[in-house]
């Protein structure tokens, strides 16, 4: 035990605890061997990301510039050619732009419904327990199967739920929510805010609960009215939640496939077709690799390149704001 | 403190209910007949009717997909929990300049979509011949390993790092410590990570979708989704195998709704 207790010092850090300092004194005192078992617990991970990660990545991006159809070894280098077939094809861009459309319209509208509701969550009410739980549920099951569900409800026949209430409390005409191409995406839109809203004032909510009460107190002690306390004190120390939150909204928005697949299966024609379904239908389905992969190129940098660029807006609006 | 307030407490519940409308909706269409369900499709059962039930359990295999989705979840969740508690622990007894660009690389796979590796994961997984199998499944569930390498990474630094340091110097081997002093130490991050992963695990759609198409492997968000076709014309079958399904994850999520919570409060304190 006196080893142990003096051992810290000559690791040259003031804490034992700092793990870096532990991880230089395990070396000269452990001897290779342990060195060596060390480093094998990073083998897993390792496998992992070159078997799940790399390898898959470098294939994806040899192919979309071949013509590989997956059935012979015998395929050609077609240079961009697999890009251009894209931009050229009709259903490809409509994925694309819907995916684009689905991933915005669910970030600011969840956003936008999600921070009142947990501003309203977080007073005193009754039944408040309940809300909370009924506003967090969608977040809890299958996105597929709610899906399925939710194309029962929204069924643009006179017998869907929606249609047959709407005609005997309104006298509405059936509404073809999913077969419109402009109503159906805005329907899988509203469901996927339906979705996430709640999970994501919860997530508001648990930084609400750390904002100090004696701010408001002071503020209210100054003459400040509800809304100036919302906009100078609530949002702003939100800003860290709201980076959290956006981020997850949009990646997840722009990665979406089972709620437009279950929902709509991407129809009427290609109107909610998602980039993962057309990847999966020209990949999997039509074998046609070329295409699939120039494809995933693209999703890929999309996704990259608005994950960055949301990163650096936020640090900047934080910067200015806090 | 402050007074309830009546006026907001009414807006909030009467929103919360048209949240949870859709919940209802399925669950009173299970006790209906079909005719009942066409004319009256919001009123609450007129009868006990259990008929939707018996005829679902006689005409879908639930138990043996429930099986396949508790083995693949059970399967990639423990992997993943070891490959990352594995990693999170390595990165710091070695945190050499070699290790630390490699953990900067990881983060690559944040920013890789799944979509993007799928087509040739799919043609890995044939030339195995794990596609249409659940260890295949499994397979491709093990990339959320890194996920839990970040997460577990961020909870182990804030270990006291003279436990080990004590267990080493009483003679306990590398693998025995991690088993005996790390994995027991790390437990709260595991259970909140493995809660996540298992809703994720349990509830993709993606993956068994795209891998699976023998019936007999069909996860159970699978199961519903083919069995679509077979109910198109039998409403309240189709609703009463959702609420069948929703149950397992409705009480998991009630078991667990503390970590939950506990979850989304340890990404507040660290933003």
């Amino acid at each position: 035990m006196t080893v142990a207790t003096e051992a810290p010092p000559p690791s040259g850090s003031g804490t034992a605890t700092r793990p870096r300092a532990a991880g230089r004194r395990t070396g000269p005192s452990g001897g290779w061997r342990e060195a060596a078992a060390h480093q094998l617990f990073l083998v897993p991970v390792a496998a992992v990301f070159i078997v799940l990660f790399v390898i898959p990545l470098g294939q994806t991006f040899y192919w979309s510039l071949t013509d590989f159809t997956g059935y012979s070894d015998d395929f050609a280098f077609v240079g961009l050619e697999n890009y251009r077939t894209i931009l050229s094809d009709p259903s490809m861009t409509a994925g694309l732009t819907f995916t684009l459309l689905f991933a915005v319209g669910t970030t600011v509208l969840t956003t936008v419904i999600a921070i009142p509701l947990a501003v309203a969550l977080n007073q005193r009410l009754y039944g408040r327990n309940l809300a909370r739980s009924l506003f967090f549920f969608p977040a809890i099951p299958s996105m597929a199967v709610l899906g399925l569900v939710w194309g029962y409800i929204l069924s643009p026949l006179g017998s869907g739920v929606l249609n047959s209430v709407l005609d005997s409390t309104l006298g509405l005409g059936p509404v073809p929510w999913l077969s419109d191409s402009t109503l159906a995406k805005f329907s899988v839109i509203m469901v996927g805010v339906w979705g996430g809203a709640g999970w994501h004032a919860v997530l508001y909510l648990a930084y609400l609960q750390s904002i100090p009460h004696e701010y408001y107190e002071v503020a209210t002690i100054d003459g400040a009215s509800g809304r100036q306390r919302f906009f100078h004190i609530t949002l702003p120390l939100l800003m860290p939640a709201m980076v959290i939150s956006q981020f997850l909204l949009m990646t997840n928005g722009l990665k979406v496939f089972d709620l437009p697949y279950t929902l709509t299966n991407g129809g009427p024609g290609f109107a909610t077709q998602t980039i993962t379904q057309s990847i999966i239908v020209s990949g999997v389905g039509q074998g046609q690799y070329g295409i699939a992969s120039a494809l995933a190129v693209l999703f890929t940098i999309a996704v990259a390149a608005l994950a960055f660029s949301q990163l650096l807006i936020s640090r900047r609006i934080e910067r200015r704001v806090l | 403190m402050t007074r309830r307030r009546p006026l907001l407490s009414v807006v909030v519940i009467g929103l919360a209910c048209l949240v949870g409308m859709p919940l209802y909706y399925i669950l009173v269409n299970t006790f209906k007949t079909q005719e009942e369900m066409v004319s009256s499709p919001l009123a609450p059962p007129t009868s006990f009717y259990l008929d939707n039930y018996l005829e679902v359990f006689d005409r879908i295999p639930l138990a043996q997909s429930f099986g396949n989705t508790l083995y693949v979840t059970v399967g990639a969740v423990v992997v993943q929990l070891l490959v990352g508690a594995t990693a999170a622990y390595g990165m710091i007894l070695r945190a050499t300049l070699f290790n630390r660009i490699f953990g900067a690389l990881l983060l690559l796979a944040f920013v890789v979509p799944g979509q993007a590796t799928l087509i040739p994961l799919y043609r890995t997984l044939v030339d195995a011949e794990l596609v249409d199998t659940l260890n295949g499944l499994i397979f491709m569930y093990a990339g959320g390993s890194i996920f839990c390498f970040f997460l577990i990474q961020g909870y182990i630094r804030t270990l006291p790092f003279e436990i080990i340091e004590a267990a080493r110097i009483d003679g306990a081997g590398v693998f025995q410590i991690f088993w005996r002093i790390v994995l027991p130490l790390i437990r709260p991050i595991l259970i909140t990570v493995g809660i996540f992963q298992t809703m994720w695990v349990w509830n993709d759609f993606i993956l068994p979708n795209v891998f699976i198409s023998s019936p007999e492997k069909r996860t159970i968000v699978l199961e519903v989704y083919s069995a679509v076709g077979q109910f198109t014309t039998d409403w309240p079958a189709f609703m009463t195998l959702s609420v069948i399904v929703l149950v397992p994850m409705v009480v998991f999520f009630v078991l667990t709704q503390r970590h939950i919570i506990s979850g989304l409060l340890a990404g507040g304190v660290k933003g």
